[in-house]
């Protein structure tokens, strides 16, 4: 498949990566190398033009954006409800310009649109990192800290927990976080299991491509 | 606080040179006070004084060279320019006192303890390396006299001396740059020398694929990005660097590797490197630069204008700053205005 990976920086995107092929199960090909956003909001604000982009000028299969839930809501089933829609929940507004963008778009390139792949870190992508390595490290463990206002880890201290400081050079930011998906290069279900509204949402809609696409 | 979680340095006092500066009537600085942190992003208006920080770090290490004035000397002229220095742990009993003729005219050091106090001469000893920076690209395009090589000058006019005599005589620190370099600028594989006549050197940046680009052909933003790596792989770096308009001639997405370069100056231990860490004081325009701070925003300094008269706010003493960053980027809040450090309107 042709995937493009909207990210935050080169060594989210090298981790993406890996964890898109562990979904569908092998290899893809990257389209339009090194889109970057810088955080929210401004992910949500560039999401549009690039999925116009993207479906006019290239010819990706999918789009992936992920981006990190910081400390708003974390993405739970109930938001998945039939015309339910979260406004504070990253993951819901992501799908919701998504939608909202390919609804008026002609076909092109011999697509309807480009398929849609959202995931959101609870509360950063170094938690994903963490997964499998550290019990403690879960978005239910983190969506309990919003809910009684004790935090159980901070940002920074994820940092230090991966990258053995809180703020690691870009090569190592790399280094760390390919050896961490490693682990869920085979396998991915138990990033699933621990953070199903974060990880969960990509690889469900990861695999409607795999379903699409067969 | 985490459960178990390893956290950073338990105090970053005890890595920095300088606590903290206290203006009272130096230029627009009537009533100022600046907590220095080992890294400080300074953001404001022209003329919120900035640049007069930098100066007052400067004032202080050419004074601190001289032996200290009585503290008993000729009475002060009431509301005339001070600067009150204090110092990091173990020194954070020291205080120097820089008193002010005029705002142009600073020569009078007092200090609280004995000139030949051990603690002073430490803290002298560091204030003596104190660098400022303002990189201009036309002079480091220039051949440099060789033997100009031994730091760093404040434009990096003679980058390409430093260069060189790291290439000849301090391997590692130039073979760390030059990777680095190459990482940063993949079009290139490397950096040479040219004799230039009469004692001088060209710097010229190698091509991938055969062919070199002398310094002259370089671009604005190459050429600072070769003097910021010659700032943070210096064998031998200053106790203190600061930098004027950090994010200039850099591509926005090249911010985040121009801060980590530094960050490899005031944070060594996080870049695996066992020296002493270097305190940073950068400023900056820059809204992309600015929001890479959002994980430390205790790094970030804004001076406010009001007037005619200006201040310091540390970012992070702002209550509702995670309520607001939740939905902006700190740069485009800092635009807004709602941070304050922004030009006046009439």
């Amino acid at each position: 498949m042709k995937v493009a990976i909207l990210s935050e920086s080169p060594a989210d995107e090298a981790a993406l990566r890996v964890l898109i092929e562990a979904v569908l199960g092998g290899p893809v090909h990257r389209v339009q190398h090194a889109l970057r956003a810088r955080g929210w909001p401004s992910v949500a604000q560039v999401l549009p033009g690039v999925i116009r982009h993207l479906h006019f000028n290239t010819d990706a299969d999918g789009l992936v954006v992920v981006v990190d839930s910081d400390d708003s809501v974390v993405h739970t089933p109930e938001h998945d409800a039939p015309g339910r829609f979260h406004s504070e929940c990253r993951l819901c507004r992501l799908r919701s310009i998504f939608r909202q963008t390919v609804k008026h778009l002609p076909p092109a390139r011999g697509r309807a649109h480009v398929l849609r792949g959202v995931g959101m870190c609870v509360p950063a992508i170094e938690a994903w990192y963490l997964c499998g390595r550290d019990e403690r490290v879960t978005e239910g463990a983190w969506a309990e800290g919003l809910r009684t206002g004790v935090l159980p880890y901070t940002r920074n201290e994820l940092k230090w927990r991966v990258y053995g400081t809180d703020r690691p050079s870009l090569p190592l930011e790399i280094r760390c976080a390919l050896a961490e998906v490693k682990r869920h290069q085979r396998d991915p279900r138990r990033l699933e299991n621990d953070f199903p509204g974060s990880f969960g949402p990509l690889a469900h809609d990861l695999r409607e491509w795999r379903k699409k696409n067969s | 606080m985490a459960d178990g979680l390893v956290v950073g340095p338990a105090s970053w006092h005890s890595r920095t040179v300088i606590a903290s500066v206290a203006f009272r009537n130096f230029k627009a600085l009537r009533d100022a006070h600046v907590a220095l942190t080992p890294f400080n992003l300074i953001i404001g208006p022209n003329g919120s004084g900035k640049t007069s920080l930098i100066e007052a770090l400067l004032r202080l290490r050419t004074l601190s060279r001289l032996p200290p004035a009585e503290a008993a000397g000729p009475a002060k002229k009431a509301g005339a320019p001070e600067m009150i220095f204090r110092f990091s742990p173990p020194h954070e009993h020291i205080e120097a006192r820089l008193g002010c003729v005029s705002e142009f005219v600073c020569d009078l050091l007092q200090i609280n303890v004995p000139a030949a106090d051990a603690g002073w001469l430490e803290v002298k000893a560091r204030l003596a390396c104190i660098r400022s920076f303002l990189f201009d690209h036309y002079a480091m395009a220039a051949s440099a006299n060789r033997a100009d090589g031994a730091g760093l000058s404040t434009n990096a006019a003679n980058l390409a001396a430093v260069l060189v005599r790291w290439s000849e005589g301090e391997a590692p620190a130039f073979a760390g740059l030059q990777a680095e370099f190459c990482r940063l600028a993949p079009e290139f594989t490397g950096l040479e020398f040219r004799p230039a006549g009469e004692g001088r050197v060209e710097l010229a940046a190698i091509l991938d694929g055969g062919g070199a680009v002398t310094a002259e052909n370089l671009s604005q933003g190459v050429l600072y990005l070769l003097a910021l790596l010659a700032l943070a792989f210096a064998p031998r770096p200053p106790s203190v660097v600061c930098i004027e308009e950090l994010d200039r001639g850099l591509h926005p997405r090249m911010l985040r590797e121009a801060r980590d370069i530094l960050y490899r100056l005031s944070h060594p231990s996080a870049f695996g490197l066992k020296r002493a860490p270097v305190q940073v004081i950068a400023t900056t325009h820059s809204p992309y630069l600015l929001d890479l701070f959002k994980d430390h925003p205790e790094e970030v300094v804004i001076a406010q204008k009001n007037g005619r008269t200006a201040h310091f706010e540390r970012l992070a003493d702002r209550a509702d700053l995670r309520e607001l960053i939740a939905e902006g980027s700190l740069g485009d809040l800092w635009f807004s205005g709602i941070f304050g450090g922004v030009p006046e309107e009439k």
